[in-house]
């Protein structure tokens, strides 16, 4: 195992550098003009686009600019974030917290209980709650995340008043500010942070404010895994070794959820690992409407304002994070399935 | 369950009721702003967008600043008094300024303001001239050049022993000597890049040393490695206590102020993108003040306990007839030929092509649907609120008279074999949207063989694309850098402007009259030459004036001091003038 590790993390160094060339390639044909406009926002600046292409290089071959590009990276240098008005590097691990804060609390609401509603779901099959979980799947996939996220803020933030947008209230951050040395940011995680620096206070509002984001995210993603848990019991109930248990006398309870649902969660745990991945690169929605300004955020108004290097780098960051995840998945994979080995 | 019901709905309306009824006043110390502007640097020197400005104006103070609303008035902030040609500050030439410099203000980290300051901040401003920065206006008011670099990025020779020799410093007086006079320059010289800054602190932090022989080591730093990006040391009323980038910016008071501690103690200007989120923050009393585009006015006239400020921006939107366009791999002009599929690339260098698109555009019903009424319909660039405005005729709707000037258009070719043509706006802006489409449909309407698509392009794109010459026709707009004619009409009209050299505009009479203009003190004599500049832009009818804009600033009611300016725009909050009641 650990040499199939380490086989699969050495193919990360080519699939980086696939992946780099082919986004590098893409941006390249954007103008120069185009790329150099991403550095003016006002008519006024406009004047400056041929000053700015040819300080940054900016007409230079594709390859130049590659290896340009690349001996930055290699000295630790990302490159200007014009979005963040600091060092990509430096951004990168200010958002990223924000989203990997979320993505841990909805993470494993998602997979639990899109494994827990699957199953009932699969079990109960053509009964009533086998129909209200369905329906429930369909509404929640199908709701725009977007219009989704506006009608919770606006019910439980703007009538209620429960719940605000952001990450900890005014009151918090300000007290933070005013007192650095009393609150060190560990991980950048608010939840974490607060326990750590000894603020139960920081961490329950932390979380407060993860309510919503959390239940917006689960409602529309749960119906996936729910989804193919369901399918997947389906197709395992009707297998002879659950007919040969039952006409033994096994109990209905050990063949659903310990022999059916076990065989049934290799598909799910592909579907699972693929949003675990995916969600780390951010909700766009989530993060716009509730003001929690993390990767997603990030990517949104980079893309938007062709902020190049930020792209590189969350393109790099997400290659990385596929190929851990694929990697991890196929370990469990073995876990799961001792039929399954790695070589 | 029908009573349990009715007993739901009765909660939720008290429960709705008691949301939206004014309670007492929340955080009455601080004034929270949710906007969506993004701050690229606090560098006085560098930055040239609105939202930075805002943050610059409330740490660091300049010279003068504009009294109350009036854009072409000014007040003493760290001079003792606004120099005028009455009280001698201002020579009989036009070319020599004396400030007296005020005593005993301090900076927030303790040094006192000296007239050394001033002249190393005046200096600085104009050595670091990064690419896309402001310092081109004190160049061009202080050196009568426009950049320390040629196009090839070398700097001029010379360039800096005259930054050196422009300003001076005799005791506690500043002395600036300008090449020639220049009107605008009192702007300029209230605008947040001639912000003053501490020499000591600023050597102290990697800046120019001071010595012109190293002034080019500090030209043009780049982007974010300007030594001044993300700290600041001023005198204004407010202090930066932090800034997290695009996410939330905070002042706090500067207590020992030399004009008075502020009554509001803590601002933070948040970045809030989503509009639903700022009108909810707005309404929960969670934002102090929001920023509201013009779509979402109406609904947010609508909400109660707020009060409402209309503000007419010194700005102007036109669609721009470009008289030479490129013809190379361009998609706007169709075959390139005047034969039904396409436009020649002198289209609009005919005058009557463009009388006719000018007849085609209806002012009023675009007030109407569009803005609401909440606009102002300019007809010349030089808008309302700038010095020597005056209302010149328009060219009235009238389709008649569209088609008259089609049928004689190029020899009646036009007419005869139609055309076909793009009009491009920038991705996401209705109000240009809508003026594009409202010229397409009805020139369209006059001949079944013109056709014109209208099409969006985004803004990067869009910047660069324009100044190719691709765009047939592009709608774009201007505000103001300074409140005087000549950032206007030059920029409009001359050959060499930034709209005016797009167009492939030439014409002799308005290049003069824009450098007569600029190079006159006596007011009479600008007025006469300004007049006469919006008179030419409706007799060449250079282009489609399409709106100035209004826009709404929506408070919480117990937020009391603005003052409307028309130079500060909807980004900028003054917020020494606020108070929280």
């Amino acid at each position: 195992m650990p040499t199939y590790i380490l086989r699969r993390f050495f193919f990360l160094i080519f699939v980086l550098f696939g992946v780099s060339v082919l986004l590098f390639g893409i941006l390249m044909t954007f103008s120069p003009e185009r790329r150099a406009a991403a550095y003016v926002t006002t008519p006024q600046q406009a004047k400056d686009i041929p000053k700015i292409i040819k300080k940054f290089g900016l007409d230079d071959p594709f390859y130049i600019q590659y290896v340009r590009w690349i001996k930055e990276v290699s000295r630790g240098n990302m490159g200007w974030s014009l979005v963040a008005s600091r060092p990509v590097g430096e951004a990168f691990w200010r958002y990223f917290p924000i989203t990997l804060e979320m993505n841990l609390y909805a993470a494993p609401i998602v997979i639990i209980l899109g494994i827990w509603l699957g199953t009932v779901s699969g079990i109960h099959r053509d009964t009533w709650l086998d129909h209200s979980t369905r329906i429930f799947a369909i509404i929640g996939w199908s709701l725009p995340t977007f219009l989704f996220a506006l009608v919770l803020l606006m019910v439980f933030y703007g009538y209620f008043q429960w719940f605000s947008p952001g990450v900890l209230s005014d009151q918090l951050t300000m007290f933070i500010i005013d007192n650095p040395e009393q609150f060190t940011r560990y991980t950048g995680l608010l939840t974490v942070d607060g326990i750590l620096n000894g603020r139960l206070d920081v961490a329950l509002d932390a979380f407060h404010h993860l309510v919503l984001p959390i239940l917006t995210y689960v409602i529309v993603v749960v119906a996936l895994n729910m989804r193919v848990m369901r399918s997947g019991i389906i197709e395992e109930l009707s297998k002879d070794y659950v007919m040969t248990a039952m006409a033994k006398g096994a109990d209905k309870r050990t063949i659903h959820y310990k022999h059916a649902r076990r065989n049934a969660l290799l598909p799910v745990v592909t579907v699972a690992g693929q949003l675990v991945a995916m969600s780390m690169e951010g909700s766009i929605a989530v993060e716009v409407v509730y003001n929690r300004h993390g990767i997603g955020w990030w990517l949104a108004e980079s893309a938007t304002q062709l902020d190049m290097p930020v792209l590189m780098c969350i393109c790099l960051f997400m290659g990385l994070v596929f190929v851990a995840t694929n990697l991890t998945l196929d370990i469990l994979y073995a876990y799961i399935d001792p039929r399954i080995r790695l070589n | 369950m029908g009573r349990l019901k009715f007993w739901l709905a009765i909660g939720l309306i008290i429960g709705l009721a008691a949301g939206m009824a004014n309670a007492e006043v929340k955080n009455p110390d601080t004034f929270i702003f949710a906007t969506y502007g993004t701050v690229r640097t606090l560098d006085p020197a560098v930055a040239y967008d609105t939202t930075s400005s805002q943050r610059l104006w409330n740490i660091y103070e300049p010279l003068i600043f504009f009294d109350g609303g009036h854009t072409d008035k000014f007040k003493p902030l760290l001079t003792t008094e606004v120099p005028t040609l009455e009280n001698g500050g201002i020579s009989a030439d036009g070319k020599t300024y004396t400030f007296n410099i005020r005593k005993g203000v301090k900076f927030h980290e303790g040094q006192t303001l000296t007239a050394e300051d001033v002249v190393y901040s005046i200096k600085r401003g104009m050595i670091v001239d990064q690419d896309g920065g402001p310092s081109w206006m004190p160049l061009e008011a202080l050196t009568g050049e426009g950049s320390t670099r040629d196009k090839d990025g070398n700097i001029v020779p010379g360039i800096f022993e005259k930054i050196d020799k422009c300003v001076e410093a005799k005791g506690d007086q500043v002395i600036f000597h300008l090449p020639k006079p220049f009107p605008p320059f009192m702007g300029i010289l209230a605008y947040s890049a001639s912000s003053i800054i501490s020499k000591e602190w600023a050597v102290a932090n990697n800046c120019w040393d001071g010595n012109i022989a190293n002034a080019a080591k500090y030209n043009n730093p780049p982007m974010g490695q300007e030594p001044l990006q993300k700290i600041a040391n001023g005198t204004n009323a407010y202090k930066m206590k932090s800034w997290e980038p695009s996410k939330e910016f905070v002042f706090a008071a500067n207590e020992a102020y030399w004009g008075g501690a502020p009554k509001i103690k803590t601002a933070i200007i948040k970045y809030v993108k989503e509009w639903s989120t700022r009108k909810l923050m707005l309404q929960n009393g969670d934002a102090d003040r929001v920023t509201v585009d013009n779509p979402y006015v109406p609904e947010v006239k609508e909400m109660k306990n707020l009060k409402f400020y209309e503000v007419p921006q010194l700005s102007m939107t036109a669609a721009f007839f470009c008289q030479k366009i490129n013809p190379d791999g361009n998609p706007d002009i169709g075959s390139g030929k005047l034969d039904g599929n396409g436009i020649p690339t002198d289209f609009f260098a005919d005058v009557n092509v463009r009388k006719a698109f000018l007849h085609a555009f209806d002012r009023d019903t675009y007030a109407n649907d569009v803005f609401n009424n909440l606009v102002v319909m300019p007809s010349s660039p030089n808008v309302k609120g700038l010095p020597y405005h005056k209302d010149v005729p328009v060219y009235a709707f009238d389709l008649t008279k569209s088609a008259e000037y089609l049928k004689k258009a190029h020899g009646g070719k036009v007419w005869e074999k139609g055309f076909k043509m793009v009009i491009t706006h920038n991705t996401g802006n209705e109000m240009r949207e809508a003026a594009a489409m409202m010229m397409a449909e009805n020139i369209m309407s006059l001949n079944p063989k013109f056709k014109i698509e209208v099409r969006n392009v985004e803004w990067k794109d869009y910047l660069v694309k324009y100044r190719s010459y691709m765009y047939p026709m592009f709608l774009i707009g201007w505000g103001a850098d300074y409140a005087d004619p000549h950032n206007f009409l030059y920029t409009f009209m001359h050959s060499k402007g930034v709209y005016g050299r797009y167009m492939a505009y030439q014409n002799d009479e308005v290049d003069k009259l824009c450098e007569e203009g600029i190079a006159n003190v006596d007011p009479a004599k600008r007025e006469k030459v300004y007049h006469r500049l919006q008179d030419l832009w409706y007799e060449e009818a250079i282009a489609v004036p399409l709106y100035q804009q209004i826009v709404v600033r929506a408070y919480r009611d117990w937020i009391h001091g603005y003052t409307p300016n028309a130079m500060l725009m909807d980004a900028n909050e003054m917020l020494m003038n606020l108070s929280k009641q």
